[in-house]
């Protein structure tokens, strides 16, 4: 009974595609995935009075964290969508697949040739068209508890090895001298959650050669789960957990929050993560009790992955030229310095702009091992019509490894190629 | 034995009675008792029954809200069906909606029968039972994960270290995750149990207990003959109750698990979620919405009628 009641009746296969007749003086609406009241959206608010001061164009800005993609959804529905999305680069891919956002003429962007090389590659979609100009980046390093380190009398880590050593010292001196064998190496946010599981090890298996999907000359993705790289990088990862034991325990359900605490707590001394604790274990732990330095070599090289946000120009805008000036002064020098600016406050991590030297906004060196780490080894997720599927896949698979030490590495790694295969078979990217 | 002679009197007599009598006195105006529930009736259509087409109408869809939906017709439950994630959730989910059922309506009738009775004392104490079941289930959780904490000095472990058993890796072991987590409901559930229970067990006659005293019946006995008969309706509405709440558990697995590891405790929600809101594949996730609920609606449909069976 009345199953069509409340279906809405999208016109035909292409509905809203067409352009809306453009209005120069309309105000822009900017939604922003970050909690509201929170930093995030006083540094969004903060850039935007910027904008507005410098162009005189009005802007909107809202805040929204839970269900983001759900609310985003719910306007499309209603062919009303915001004129400017701040979210994930990573989203780009979802939201190409969902038409949404609109290709981006980046001749038609001030500025767009100053973005760093890797930006520009992450606002790239699979066919190639740009849909989307990051503003803002982040790769990962490795914070280390300085005072157990220097207990131990061991180097910085310069490759694995040398990391598996510092964490088995960790885990077995008792660095924190209480007494107990209550510490551990290395702290690993193992939960499927989000995906969590597969964000943390691609650090790892892109440094050891490894790839969840290899993109084939045609353009098509084949899973990479199986090559010999990928299965030595998951068997090292997995060994951390069930040869060596270095990982804290409980690891499996574990998502950033209890992970991150494990680090505060004096629980775990190594972590690789984004530039975006600092600020957080700065006060929490101290910042003599730790210090920052590069991911040490892989078998491969140093690659770390490379994530951030970019501002997306949504489909049907009345003010494509507002959108297009909005982007290019996220980028701009002075906009990427408005957006570093403040202890807190900042939505801007790394600036994705060539010519901004962070070091000018923000003298702590830590900030430039990341930015150099960004440059120079930052790698970020493919941009397929939906990453999420991979990610998760690949985090369910890692988790099972670490969670279940009786499991057949070989074996689940080929039923996870089977997974991805199937995945991007249905994405309509699977090379045959 | 008689049952009957033991169970509540039915109200429905009584009813008929008095609304008889309100129909001559108001008229017999059809549309006043509409007009009460009116307020309900929109809010549940609004919030309840239009989702509902919405999700039926979605399941047969592929969902992508601004370029329009294209009609894929049974392919998402095809997907849905034929995949090995979904079968394992739905055998998870039922293991879980026994193992709680079951576990919580025990340890519930166990407590009910230890706090039955009219003193101060125990009007304390069954508040304090009660507790579990109003904290917000996402304290509880987290308090469980801490409590589960896999290691030799976590709290779970030091109290079956106390037994000789132990560390266990609770809801980070794949063997004992699922079981972890019935616990952790079986905590939460029993009390709520308990107190309906206890409204049972007030509705049995006195007298009957005094009969099988008079004839000699030790407590098992009296518990065998005649609390559990007379408590027949009251197991009925609980296992309806208790089977729903365990086929749509979601809060607990996601938070302390989510579905991990190695899926040993994925369910049919969280999966539904994944699908749908983590992957943006709705119309895959409402086709397995739509089986959970159809799920649900036959165990609700078989239960009435072996009830309406028993009773007639």
């Amino acid at each position: 009974m009345g199953l069509g009641v409340a279906l809405t009746v999208a016109g035909c296969g292409g509905g809203g595609g067409g352009k809306a007749a453009q209005d120069p003086s309309a105000p822009l609406e900017l939604w922003a995935r970050t909690t509201p009241g929170g930093d995030g959206e006083k540094g969004m608010k903060k850039l935007a009075a910027a904008f507005e001061a410098a162009t005189g164009q009005k802007v909107e800005v809202t805040a929204i964290f839970d269900d983001f993609e759900t609310k985003l959804s719910q306007r499309a529905a209603q062919k009303d969508l915001p004129d400017i999305v701040m979210n994930d680069s990573s989203q780009l891919g979802t939201m190409v697949g969902q038409g949404i956002v609109r290709e981006v003429d980046l001749s038609a962007i001030k500025g767009s040739d100053q973005l760093l090389a890797p930006a520009i590659e992450a606002a790239r979609a699979a066919d190639g068209k740009t849909y989307g100009v990051p503003y803002s980046a982040q790769a990962s390093a490795l914070l280390i508890r300085k005072d157990w380190r220097a207990k131990t009398g061991l180097p910085v880590p310069a490759n694995w090895d040398q990391l598996v050593a510092l964490a088995k010292a960790f885990t077995t001196q008792d660095p924190d001298g209480n007494g107990k064998a209550d510490t551990y190496g290395m702290a690993v946010p193992g939960s499927t959650k989000r995906g969590y599981a597969s964000w943390y090890f691609s650090n790892f298996l892109w440094a050891g050669g490894g790839d969840f999907i290899a993109k084939q000359p045609d353009g098509k993705y084949k899973p990479a789960m199986t090559t010999p790289e990928s299965i030595a990088a998951t068997t090292w990862f997995r060994d951390l957990a069930c040869t060596s034991k270095v990982i804290q325990p409980g690891a499996a359900t574990m998502d950033t929050p209890p992970t991150n605490e494990t680090f505060e707590a004096g629980k775990t001394g190594m972590y690789v993560v984004g530039p975006y604790l600092m600020p957080r274990f700065d006060s929490s732990l101290g910042k003599d009790k730790y210090e920052v330095v590069p991911m040490p070599k892989g078998p491969k090289d140093s690659t770390v992955l490379a994530e951030g946000g970019s501002v997306y120009l949504m489909a049907g805008s009345k003010n494509e030229a507002a959108q297009n000036a909005f982007a290019a002064y996220a980028i701009s020098a002075e906009g990427q310095k408005i957006g570093m600016e403040g202890e807190k406050a900042f939505i801007v991590q790394l600036p994705v702009n060539k010519s901004v030297d962070i070091t000018s906004v923000r003298p702590d060196p830590r900030w430039k091992l990341y930015a150099d780490a960004y440059r120079e080894h930052g790698r970020y997720a493919p941009s397929i019509p939906n990453w999420t599927v991979v990610r998760q896949s690949t985090a369910d698979t890692v988790n099972a490894l670490i969670a279940d030490c009786g499991l057949d590495t070989g074996a689940e790694l080929k039923k996870l190629d089977q997974k991805l295969g199937e995945a991007l078979g249905q994405q309509g990217i699977g090379a045959s | 034995m008689s049952v009957r002679e033991a169970a509540p009197l039915t109200a429905r007599a009584p009813v008929t009675r008095t609304s008889a009598r309100d129909r001559r006195r108001r008229g017999g105006q059809w549309w006043v008792p509409w007009l009460f529930l009116a307020p309900a009736l929109v809010l549940f259509l609004y919030f309840k029954f239009i989702p509902m087409a919405r999700a039926v109408s979605m399941s047969v869809q592929e969902v992508r809200p601004y370029l329009g939906n294209t009609w894929v017709g049974g392919a998402n439950y095809a997907e849905i069906l034929s995949s090995d994630g979904f079968r394992s959730a739905a055998w998870n989910t039922v293991v879980l909606a026994v193992g709680q059922t079951f576990g919580s309506m025990v340890l519930g009738f166990g407590l009910a029968l230890l706090v039955e009775g009219q003193t101060r004392k125990l009007t304390f104490i069954r508040s304090a039972a009660f507790l579990p079941v109003v904290v917000p289930l996402a304290v509880t959780a987290e308090l469980w994960r801490i409590m589960y904490h896999p290691t030799g000095d976590g709290l779970m472990n030091q109290v079956i270290g106390l037994i000789g058993l132990g560390p266990s890796g609770f809801i980070n072991d794949p063997h004992t995750s699922l079981a972890s987590i019935a616990v952790t409901g079986i905590w939460r559930g029993a009390p709520y149990d308990m107190m309906i229970f206890l409204a049972g067990l007030a509705g049995i006659d006195r007298g009957l207990y005094e009969a099988a005293t008079v004839d000699g019946a030790s407590t098992w006995r009296r518990i065998v003959h005649v609390t559990l008969p007379g408590l027949r309706p009251v197991f009925a509405i609980l296992f309806v109750l208790a089977a729903v709440r365990g086929f749509r558990t979601f809060t607990e697995v996601f938070l302390l698990t989510n579905g991990g590891p190695n899926g040993s405790t994925e369910v049919v929600m969280t999966l539904i979620y994944k699908l749908g809101l983590e992957q943006s594949r709705l119309g895959v996730g409402s086709a397995g919405a739509v089986l959970l609920f159809a799920a649900t609606l036959v165990l609700t449909v078989c239960v009435q009628l072996l009830r309406r069976r028993r009773s007639a």
